[in-house]
């Protein structure tokens, strides 16, 4: 494949280009309520050529082989293009260059497992809320999905490396006649089919909070000072801080660039964040980014204060700062955007209770129900809460969505718990791409006057 | 595709093959400065099969040939999918003008030449930051099947989106011009931005409380979020829609007429035939406030004992990801429209003595859609006093029930405006929650 992609490349004539070809397998088993309505197994394929000329980048997109002359030459054109257009030209920083073929370690290859012991499986969980009469629906889908991926540019990198992500989400959905309530649910991850194991007791968990949910009472609208669980923090930090962490996004506006400086003082000073994809055993795990360049662990913020960013080789250049490997592409129709890959709040020291004691009063969160974030604005839904009071777990709460200020609530938390988790799998980044191994988490943590939406 | 299909009959009861090739070429301004121009050259094809009984479905892009493509789709066929309903045989279809040729001389030079006239005239009016995209899509489309079925199509689309950001943020008024052929901006869709901007630039605090909220164009996809999940013959089936029982009854205010249709050709991407071959029409979805029909594709209506409306369509998901032709068909509206109303958007204006208009939303996938609830942030609102433009608010939050709020109509727009979801006109509501 290599000798291919190098035919491709001789045709250019640029200051820098590269080439990824990508071969996309993917399984789906779909439930939805007690039907099985989708299996399909699917093998695909596809390029992605960049070319920096005169400090114009371009990207093409191509699918077949023979439209690789007529790609090369949109590619040169519109970088040409671009460079006539510009006042700074773009460079690329540094990177090493490197040859290397990685395949993760996986604990059983999902590749290995027989589609129907997969559907098998799939239908077992399935089957776990089913057998309640209030439950009216679910959806519950098996997707596995491998990305092949050959990388070679102009410095000489040659990179083949694989990811490979399994998991099961979905969701249920419980009525009593009148209001449906609904819950998402999500497992698995980028290390092997044992993540999609074993899971009986997070769905029975699951089912019996959609059920009390419909019972539970909508939140009243307010200002609050709130526990955020795991989940909700981790998409906090990924929604909320994390996209401005990424280089791209603030490269150009003035104004948030500003606010971002490497130094300036954010969060309160018990606040860490790191991102780090190098870890074993999380879903956002990779070894080399969609520009070749191998992904490093990148502290953002160190007691509050912003100490680092995540680049792709552009915006490196352009910010005078390190490549940290972080640029990113969902597949072989997409040149590379910047992504976080594994972000979390570091653990701090105090326990739930000792949180819950220091709130006295206010609401406990927790699961995601989707988030967005536009500038220092954010919204996210809680899957559900409790109130607190006296300092004690009270009654169960619904209908929650919380909306903030980034600043001001970096600024507002208070407290960090000693319980860091991280995200399993089931939602996806979307930023014009969809990210499934975006990964996140944090421990408990407290957070003082929230805005939250109620009816 | 003809050897391909003779395969498919040869191993099922009955095949259907999609084929869909197509060419992109966008530009992107960041701060006004160019920033990207990316290239698209896709083409794909997918296969759905039934054997007794029995549903399988594959797809690829170019990697295998036909008999490759075949075999997946047979090994899908072994999953045990449950399918019997045939394939359409269509072949009288309404006439649609959905393609233009003069896209075809356009090049990346004119959209770029284009983005720099909005950029230029746009810098001497407002210090906004002004973020442009542009593009320009020609796609073929056809569908073959084992019942003598064989539909191509042509579609041209361009369109631009033009946002301005408020200071220290990413919230923006935003607006999207879509035409079949190349069209210079024109002043009334530009002037529309910058006054929009311009008057709202100040940020303002207001109290908390029920007020009247107009709904933009842009942000009218999280109410239709919700009624599109509602209507659909999945959720019906399913037995997650709280309308499921209310078809002829009125859940609206009459001032609401909500309708799909495919055929309006002066719009780009107009249908004659859905996804599965079936001829695309007109349909009503309310009517007068009026709940009138719910929509179907081939699977979800052999479920039910119903027709196929001929919605069912290749749609990916609402962010983004995945891919058409590596989608089966589902149940979806992709031509929605609201029926504009009597008033323009400054009489609309005029009536709000206090209230927030909301220019973007946040969060519109969060909640409990299946019941209705929408609880956003804005981002941003726009705070209107005497019926006067005062500044824009943050960290606010709009929410209810459309089943409650879409009973209080006071007024609809006179004009609509492609964005998100379908065309739609602003709205004005009455007696919303807005906390801050």
């Amino acid at each position: 494949m290599f000798d291919d992609l190098k035919t491709i490349m001789s045709k250019i004539d640029a200051d820098y280009a590269d080439i990824r070809y990508e071969i996309k397998k993917e399984i789906r088993i779909v439930f939805n309520g007690k039907e099985l309505t989708a299996v399909t197994s699917n093998s695909t394929d596809g390029y992605v050529l960049r070319v920096l000329k005169n400090g114009g980048l371009s990207s093409v997109a191509f699918t077949k082989k023979k439209d690789a002359d007529n790609a090369v030459q949109s590619a040169i054109r519109n970088a040409l293009l671009i460079s006539k257009n510009i006042k700074e030209p773009v460079r690329f920083a540094e990177a090493e260059v490197v040859k290397d073929t990685f395949k993760p370690e996986l604990n059983e290859d999902p590749r290995d497992i027989s589609i129907e012991e997969k559907i098998d499986l799939t239908r077992k969980y399935n089957d776990i809320p089913l057998k309640h009469e209030k439950i009216v629906t679910t959806n519950l889908a098996y997707s596995e999905l491998v990305r092949e991926r050959y990388f070679f540019n102009t410095e000489g990198t040659e990179i083949r490396e694989d990811l490979v992500t399994n998991g099961i989400r979905g969701s249920i959905s419980s009525s009593d006649g009148n209001i449906f309530q609904s819950v998402g649910i999500g497992f698995g991850g980028s290390n092997g089919f044992y993540t999609v194991r074993n899971q009986e007791e997070k769905l029975e968990r699951e089912t019996s909070i959609v059920l009390d949910l419909l019972n539970a009472k909508p939140v009243e609208g307010g200002i609050y000072n709130v526990i955020l669980n795991s989940e909700l923090a981790g998409v906090f930090t990924h929604e909320a801080f994390g996209h401005f962490s990424e280089a791209d996004l603030i490269e150009d506006n003035p104004t948030m660039r500003d606010k971002m400086k490497i130094g300036a003082k954010l969060g309160s000073d018990i606040l860490n964040i790191i991102d780090d994809a190098t870890m074993p055993d999380q879903l956002g795990f990779y070894k080399y980014d969609d520009e070749g360049v191998r992904v490093r662990p990148t502290q953002l913020m160190k007691n509050g204060v912003l100490v680092g960013r995540l680049h792709s080789r552009r915006t490196a250049e352009a910010f005078d700062e390190s490549v940290s490997g972080h640029c990113i592409a969902e597949d072989y129709r997409y040149a590379p955007i910047i992504r976080m890959g594994n972000i979390f709040i570091e653990p701090g020291k105090k326990t739930f209770d000792q949180l819950i004691s220091e709130l006295g009063e206010g609401l406990y969160l927790l699961g995601l129900n989707g988030g967005e974030t536009s500038g220092q604005s954010f919204t996210f839904g809680a899957k559900y809460g409790y109130l607190i009071k006296n300092r004690k777990l009270g009654a169960m709460i619904r209908d929650i969505n919380i909306s903030g200020d980034l600043y001001r609530t970096l600024e507002n938390i208070s407290a960090v718990g000693n319980d860091l988790e991280l995200f399993k799998f089931g939602g996806a980044c979307g930023k014009g791409q969809a990210n499934i191994r975006s990964c996140h988490g944090a421990p408990h943590i407290l957070i003082k006057n929230v805005v939250v939406g109620g009816k | 595709m003809e050897e391909m299909l003779k395969v498919a009959i040869d191993k099922s009861d009955k095949a259907e093959l999609y084929y869909l090739e197509e060419k992109t070429d966008s530009i992107t301004f960041e701060n006004s400065r160019l920033k990207d121009i990316d290239s698209k050259i896709q083409s794909g094809i997918s296969c759905r099969i039934q054997k007794d009984g029995q549903m399988g479905f594959a797809y690829t892009k170019n990697l295998y040939d036909g008999a490759e493509l075949m075999k997946n789709a047979l090994d899908s066929l072994s999953g045990g999918v449950q399918a019997s309903f045939d394939f359409p045989f269509t072949r009288k279809l309404t006439e649609l003008k959905s393609y233009d040729s003069s896209i075809e001389d356009i090049s990346t030079d004119d959209i770029v030449e284009e983005g720099t006239r909005i950029r230029d005239i746009f810098s001497h009016q407002t210090k906004g930051q002004i973020n442009l995209y542009a593009g320009i899509n020609k796609s073929g489309l056809r569908i073959v099947n084992s019942y003598g079925t064989d539909l191509k199509a042509k579609f041209s689309t361009y369109s631009v989106n033009l946002e301005i950001l408020y200071p220290a943020s990413h919230s923006f008024i935003e607006r999207t011009l879509t035409s079949k052929e190349f069209k210079e901006a024109d002043d009334a869709y530009l002037n529309y931005i910058l006054d929009m901007y311009n008057q709202s630039l100040k940020e303002v605090k207001v109290k908390k409380g029920r007020m009247k909220v107009l709904f933009l164009p842009e942000v009218m996809y999280v109410l239709m979020w919700r009624l599109l999940r509602a209507a659909n013959s999945k959720s019906i089936y399913n037995k997650e829609s709280p309308i499921s029982e209310k078809i002829g009854e009125k859940i609206f205010d009459s001032k609401l007429t909500i309708y799909d249709d495919p055929l309006n050709d002066k719009m780009p991407l107009a249908r004659s035939f859905d996804d599965e071959g079936i001829p695309c029409q007109y349909l009503s979805m309310i009517e007068d406030g009026v709940l009138k029909n719910f929509y179907y594709d081939l699977y979800y209506a052999e479920k039910m004992g119903a027709r196929s409306t001929g919605h069912g369509f290749k749609k990916i998901s609402v962010w983004g990801g995945g891919e058409t032709v590596s989608m089966r068909p589902v149940p979806a509206l992709e031509h929605l429209y609201v029926k504009t109303g009597d008033k323009s958007f400054n009489e609309i204006l005029s009536l709000m003595d206090r209230g927030v208009i909301i220019a973007g939303a946040l969060g519109a996938h969060s909640g409990n859609i299946p019941n209705g609830d929408f609880s956003i942030g804005v981002a941003p609102g726009i705070y209107v006093e005497n019926g006067d433009i005062v500044g824009h608010i943050k960290d606010a939050m709009i929410s209810g029930n459309i089943y409650d709020t879409m009973k209080n109509v006071i007024a609809i727009e006179d004009t609509y405006y492609p964005a998100f979801m379908g065309s739609f006109p602003a709205i004005l509501f009455d007696d919303v929650s807005v906390t801050i």
